[in-house]
């Protein structure tokens, strides 16, 4: 205590305690997170490039040695750091590659959505392989919109144009199809809410993990997570929900993620109350007490 | 227009430096300050040694900023009605035009206010003198005489009335008050019924089929079949018993029995349930599905988020955690019960059934929630 | 410039129609004299004052529309999103008056913000209160009253937030359900009784409307009146300075100086709170969804102000649950529900007597505590922040566990232990940094200030320049009270080894005890003069360690 005591007034003494609070901070954050997947799938992807000479059953074997194998092992059937996939389905395969969480660096932690390392052509290559090789499972729904077409994958304008609005039309088909507001608000909120929020935001599970937000994923996305339960996210499939229940749901969330916010542009990432206390102290009571320091402000006594 | 008024006002003391309404009788008995100093020239209500006025110069220039404030809440406040005709209340249903009728209406408001709050701040500042006026506090304790006095005036008056002297008087007020007293408590009986046997029980009896919480299909797909979760290992649906459609009630139960009655389905994988889970446990599942109460035993959130790696039932709003896959125990947070568990198999058709009603009583922990049904 | 000192004839005419029936000349004037020290942290309880006042205006135009019923209906209204959905009559009005009304949607926000605001107000003028002494003889009705305004005003936030029916508002009204569940004996009846019978029911809507639009805000108001009238007959304390003293109070008449500046302020602040309302979207009730009990959502908080209950919900574990002859006692719900806010309330109310009891200060104190002369209380307050602070943030632990990918359950433990050692660790720093804080002015007003100007004096030594203080600075300086330090030692024996008749019984010596705990560490002002003219600073401290000494040993 006695060395604290004597060098406490000292005039660096302010600083090197918060350097240490904030170090301290940031180690005890590092060592509680787990550690993101930070590291870039397509690191992983970039010598799998298609080949127009390359039928789909080739391109997909070698994108799957090369990306999937080292893991799941060359027969899918896994290993100490990755599932057996022989029963996970095209639906599975999809979802993960095509929200770009597969293939992943780091198999411990959650891998959060990133862009996809492969298009979509290697992936439906990818899949070719596998069901002919691997193993079968829930099939992906086709007639679900998928993911909006890359301006990347065209050689035109023209023709990226014409696919976009052919995917526009196709995605306001599906989501003006579904008839049952209520059916589809209340499968939302009894079994997807309770971990992606009210307004898809996602929300904590335990252990570190986390429910993600659903504000990227596509219609056909949302669809196959539904009927394949990536993660810890349990498995609704087509019998306990049916196709049509699904897209009920499906254009609930969307048009509520779609839907302007009419109480103003700043919707707090439609946090919730925790960001709005955090609004009222922060914005709110500081300017008001900001404009009582200005009304009381002293002046001079003699102006 | 109301905004106008202190833009008036402020012209109103153009150029007299004075602020309108003085008492008429600031000329006399000054209760608070000393006497102003006879050599200085001043004309305010209070003593120039303390009232430090503004140069005239400043003092212009605060009415014209003032003033400059008041024509802007003045002109903000037209915005507003502007904002508010522009649409109709027909149009401002639609989020993407309520949004900027919304902004509209709320920033011109908002303008206004704090114009006319800037507008007026500028005036106390440039205009007004600077006031420091010292005011005694009130000695508050009063005199002993005084005290004294109240006393002895009290307690006479109090002798006289025979309150005090006669304690029949007294004592049969008191007792007459008694039941008038008791009569509101009395009155709010028919609040509620009593709670008796009620929260021990809830919808589901032994054959019942269940259906998919807020699924609106017809014929016998409305009844949740063993196959459809049973090759599903990691599968779970909230489901509700099924009842027959009322007129009172469309969807078959009331918001009480749904309440009570609501129940996590889940399919767990081979051999996932835990050693620890007792004979009855698992007698009452069926093919490795698994029914439990949705309502967390904390305070009644339901307890929703199943996952299924982890085989954890987690309550979103204070973490209270099951272990599906061992009786749904409380492996972490503030629960005290483990959820009540829905004893199911299946009928000669194929639909799960409930077997009876929950293992012990739903939702929140109460008084004699642990004392058998 | 001409001078005038009659009043307008119509004003005239007005004032005497008024004075003739009520004779209000003389009280009219002594009271537009009244005096209001100036300083930002004197209009905080005029922010609640003025949030209140927004609150009662918006809700009066929110009654207009708002059905308080529970009956089911299937939504068909200009809301095109959620056509054909069933839902009460209280979420359906709620839409209407956001979707139908116009204007509606920013008057339900302004209501909301106003909420938020009113209460963050009236904690953040409770601290300033507290930490200034400002609640002591002979202010301590109004300081009992207060803590009467807030926690009316967070049962008030509640009941509110519940109105509307959606998602988050029904769920809390069954956290609500739950702990009132949880009561030993009569737990089951009040839910029944205040329900109407089992969750949800159809009663709890009405019966809540009712509370929340007429019992509450009437206690409140009478209460703010009470309070009002109470701060205008003892006036306000005021920070120390030139010309201030326990007789004296300086700073702006009513009139016309003070009565521009609050009427300003009332501008402010409702201005502050419709420009939140229109551009930042509050509780979305459209959004939400309508209440089932069936349905939850994650990320579910309260308002900010429940924030410590939720936290404490959250932390507080079941392992002192107890079940006796079979019946539960779920200490898991009791104590964070009721306990905790029990403790909190019943401590702030007690407070100032057990203050006065402790150092037997019977005086009145008009002059304001500066926060760093009162160390102990103010490190008292400090630990109080910290635990409500720590429980607050708990409340919203499943946000940051998200935001911030930590482990839920790590989160937990990390506050569960904060919170016990979080209090004495704030307590602990910020009794030093008073104690720092009070050395330094000891130092200023002997010394003077250190003017930042270095001299070299003819022998080659440097020396820096130490100026006169303000004599504005010496008053605030020299305003700390001297303290009676209170000594006990083991044997409960006084600096004279005298045995004090006090100590013989157990409260005397607890009392004492407390009294030497309070006073033990006073830095001495007593022989401080100020420092006049100019001192050359040789760096010298001998005589602060010497006064330090007492500190020192403890």
């Amino acid at each position: 205590m006695k060395w604290i005591t004597a060098r406490r007034r000292h005039p660096l003494a302010g600083y090197v305690v918060v350097i240490l609070a904030l170090t301290l901070f940031g180690v005890g954050y590092a060592y509680l997170a787990p550690g993101a997947d930070r590291a870039e799938a397509q690191t992983l992807a970039a010598e799998a490039t298609a080949d127009d000479e390359q039928t789909d059953y080739a391109l997909g074997r070698d994108i799957f040695t090369q990306s999937c194998a080292s893991c799941h092992g060359d027969a899918g059937t896994g290993s100490q750091n990755a599932p057996d996939i022989t029963d996970a389905g095209a639906a599975a395969i999809d979802f993960q590659v095509s929200t770009g969480r597969m293939p992943s660096m780091n198999p411990d932690a959650q891998m959060p959505r990133k862009p996809p390392a492969f298009t979509q052509d290697e992936i439906d290559a990818l899949i070719t392989y596998y069901e002919a090789e691997i193993g079968s499972g829930p099939a992906i729904p086709e007639e679900v919109p998928g993911t909006a077409p890359e301006r990347a994958d065209f050689e035109d304008e023209e023709a990226y144009e014409a696919a976009h609005a052919e995917y526009e039309a196709s995605y306001e088909a599906y989501l003006d199809g579904a008839e049952d507001v209520e059916a589809g608000m209340k499968l939302y909120l009894t079994n997807c809410a309770h971990c992606h929020s009210w307004s898809g935001e996602g929300g904590a599970l335990t252990d570190g993990k986390w429910a993600p937000e659903l504000h990227e994923a596509s219609p056909r996305q949302l669809y196959e997570a539904m009927v394949t339960g990536p993660g810890q996210m349990p498995v609704f499939n087509d019998m306990t929900i049916t196709p049509e229940e699904k897209q009920d749901l499906i254009a609930y969330v969307k048009d509520l993620q779609a839907e302007p916010n009419a109480g103003g542009i700043f919707d707090l990432n439609r946090i919730g109350q925790v960001a709005e206390g955090f609004i009222g102290w922060t914005v709110g009571l500081s300017l008001i007490v900001a404009c009582a320091i200005w009304i009381t402000a002293k002046q001079r006594a003699h102006d | 227009m109301t905004d106008t008024n202190p833009n008036n006002d402020n012209e109103g003391i153009d150029g007299s430096g004075r602020v309108i309404g003085t008492p008429s009788s600031a000329g006399g008995d000054r209760l608070v300050a000393a006497p102003a100093d006879p050599h200085e020239e001043h004309e305010g209500a209070y003593p120039a040694a303390e009232t430090h006025g503004r140069p005239e110069e400043m003092q212009r220039r605060g009415e014209r900023l003032a003033s400059l404030w008041f024509v802007v809440a003045f002109v903000a406040g037209v915005l507003f009605f502007v904002a508010y005709f522009w649409w109709n209340s027909a149009e401002i249903a639609d989020p993407r035009i309520g949004q900027y009728s919304n902004m509209a209406l709320g920033g011109s408001l908002a303008l206004a206010l704090f114009a006319i709050g800037a507008g007026m701040t500028v005036w106390t500042r440039q205009v007004m003198p600077h006031y420091e006026v010292g005011s005694p506090y009130d000695e508050l304790p009063s005199s002993p005489e005084e005290k004294g006095s109240f006393g002895d005036f009290f307690m006479r008056s109090a002798d006289e009335s025979g309150f005090t002297k006669r304690p029949l008087l007294r004592r049969t007020l008191l007792l007459a008050m008694a039941p008038l007293g008791l009569a509101p408590i009395v009155l709010l009986r028919d609040m509620g019924p009593l709670p008796g046997d009620v929260l021990h029980s809830t919808t589901w009896r032994r054959g019942m089929r269940m259906v998919v919480e807020g699924s609106h299909r017809e014929g016998p797909s409305t009844w949740i079949r063993a196959e459809d979760l049973e090759n599903q290992p990691g599968a779970m649906i909230s489901a509700l018993p099924y009842v027959e459609p009322t007129e009172e009630h469309p969807h078959g139960l009331s918001l009480n029995d749904q309440a009570k009655a609501v129940i996590l389905l889940i399919k767990m994988p081979d051999g996932a349930f835990k050693p620890t889970m007792t004979e009855e446990q698992l007698g009452w599942t069926y093919n490795g599905i698994i029914a439990y109460s949705k309502i967390c035993t904390h305070v009644g959130c339901p307890a929703a988020l199943y996952e299924q790696g982890t085989h954890r039932i987690l309550c979103p709003c204070h973490q209270s955690t099951f272990d599906a896959a061992d009786g749904a125990k409380v492996v972490f947070g503030p629960a005290h019960r483990p959820l009540p568990q829905l004893p199911i198999s299946v009928d000669a058709e194929g639909y799960l059934v409930a077997d009876g009603d929950f293992s012990s009583a739903v939702g929140p922990t109460f008084w004699d929630a642990e004392r058998g049904a | 410039m001409s001078r005038s000192t009659q009043a307008p004839k119509a004003l005239r005419g007005a004032g005497n129609w008024i004075d003739d029936r009520f004779h209000l000349a003389k009280t009219g004037e002594k009271n537009l004299r009244k005096v209001f020290p100036n300083h930002w942290s004197f209009m905080l309880g005029e922010i609640a004052l003025y949030s209140f006042i927004i609150l009662l205006l918006t809700g009066v135009f929110l009654t207009l529309w708002f059905k308080p019923s529970m009956a089911e209906i299937v939504y068909d209204g200009s809301y095109e999103r959620l056509n054909g959905v069933t839902m009460s009559e209280a979420y359906a009005s709620t839409l209407y008056i956001d979707f139908d009304v116009r204007g509606g949607f920013l008057v339900r926000q302004i209501h909301h913000w106003a909420a938020l605001i009113f209460v963050s107000s009236l904690v953040v003028h409770m601290l300033r209160v507290f930490f200034t002494g400002a609640f002591r003889k002979p202010r301590e009705i109004n300081w009992l009253i207060g803590v009467a305004i807030f926690t009316l005003a967070m049962l008030e936030g509640l009941f509110g937030y519940s109105l509307p029916d959606d998602l988050p508002s029904g769920m809390g009204v069954r956290i609500l359900q739950g702990v009132m569940l949880s009561l030993p004996v009569i737990g089951t009846y009040v839910s029944m009784f205040l329900f109407g019978g089992e969750f949800p029911g159809h009663d709890i809507i009405p019966r809540l409307y009712m509370i929340h639009i007429l019992l509450i805000p009437g206690i409140l108001l009478a209460l703010i009146a009470a309070h009002f009238m109470i701060l205008w007959h003892q006036k306000h304390t005021q920070y120390p300075g030139t010309g201030r003293s326990n007789k004296k109070v300086v700073g702006t008449p009513m009139f016309p100086g003070f009565a521009v500046k609050a009427g300003g302020f009332f501008f402010f602040v409702f201005a502050v709170t419709v420009g939140l309302s229109a551009f930042v979207q509050i509780n979305p009730v459209h959004l939400f969804g309508p209440f089932t009990p069936t349905s939850i959502t994650s990320g579910l908080q309260p308002d900010w102000y429940m924030g410590f209950m939720e936290g404490s919900l959250r932390l507080f574990p079941n392992w002192f649950d107890i079940n006796i002859a079979g019946y539960a006692i779920p200490t898991g719900v009791l104590v964070p529900g009721l306990v905790i806010p029990g403790l909190l309330f019943g401590g702030l109310a007690a407070w100032p007597f057990l203050e006065a009891w402790i150092t037997k200060d019977k005086r009145h104190h008009n002059m304001a505590d500066r926060p760093r002369n009162a160390p102990v209380r103010t490190g008292l307050g400090a630990a109080g922040i910290t635990i409500y602070g720590l429980l607050w943030v708990a409340g919203a632990n499943d946000i940051i566990s998200e935001t911030f990918s930590i482990s839920l359950y790590a989160l937990s433990w990390f506050f569960r232990f904060a919170v016990i050692i979080g209090p004495f660790i704030a307590f602990m720093v910020t009794k030093r940094i008073c104690l720092g804080l009070q050395r330094r002015d000891r130092e200023t007003l002997e010394h003077g200030y250190e003017s930042g100007t270095i001299q070299q004096l003819p022998s080659g030594e440097f020396i820096e320049v130490h100026k006169e203080s303000s004599t504005d600075t010496v008053h605030v300086l020299q305003s700390k009270e001297p303290v009676e330090r209170i000594v006990v030692d083991a044997d409960g024996v006084d600096d004279n080894g005298v045995e004090s008749p006090e100590k013989r019984s157990l409260s005397g010596g607890l009392r004492s005890r407390l009294a030497h705990w309070f006073t033990k560490d006073n830095i001495s002002f007593e022989g401080v003069r100020p420092h006049s003219g100019h001192h050359l600073h040789h760096g010298g401290h001998s005589e602060e360690t010497a006064a330090e000494q007492p500190a020192a040993t403890h």
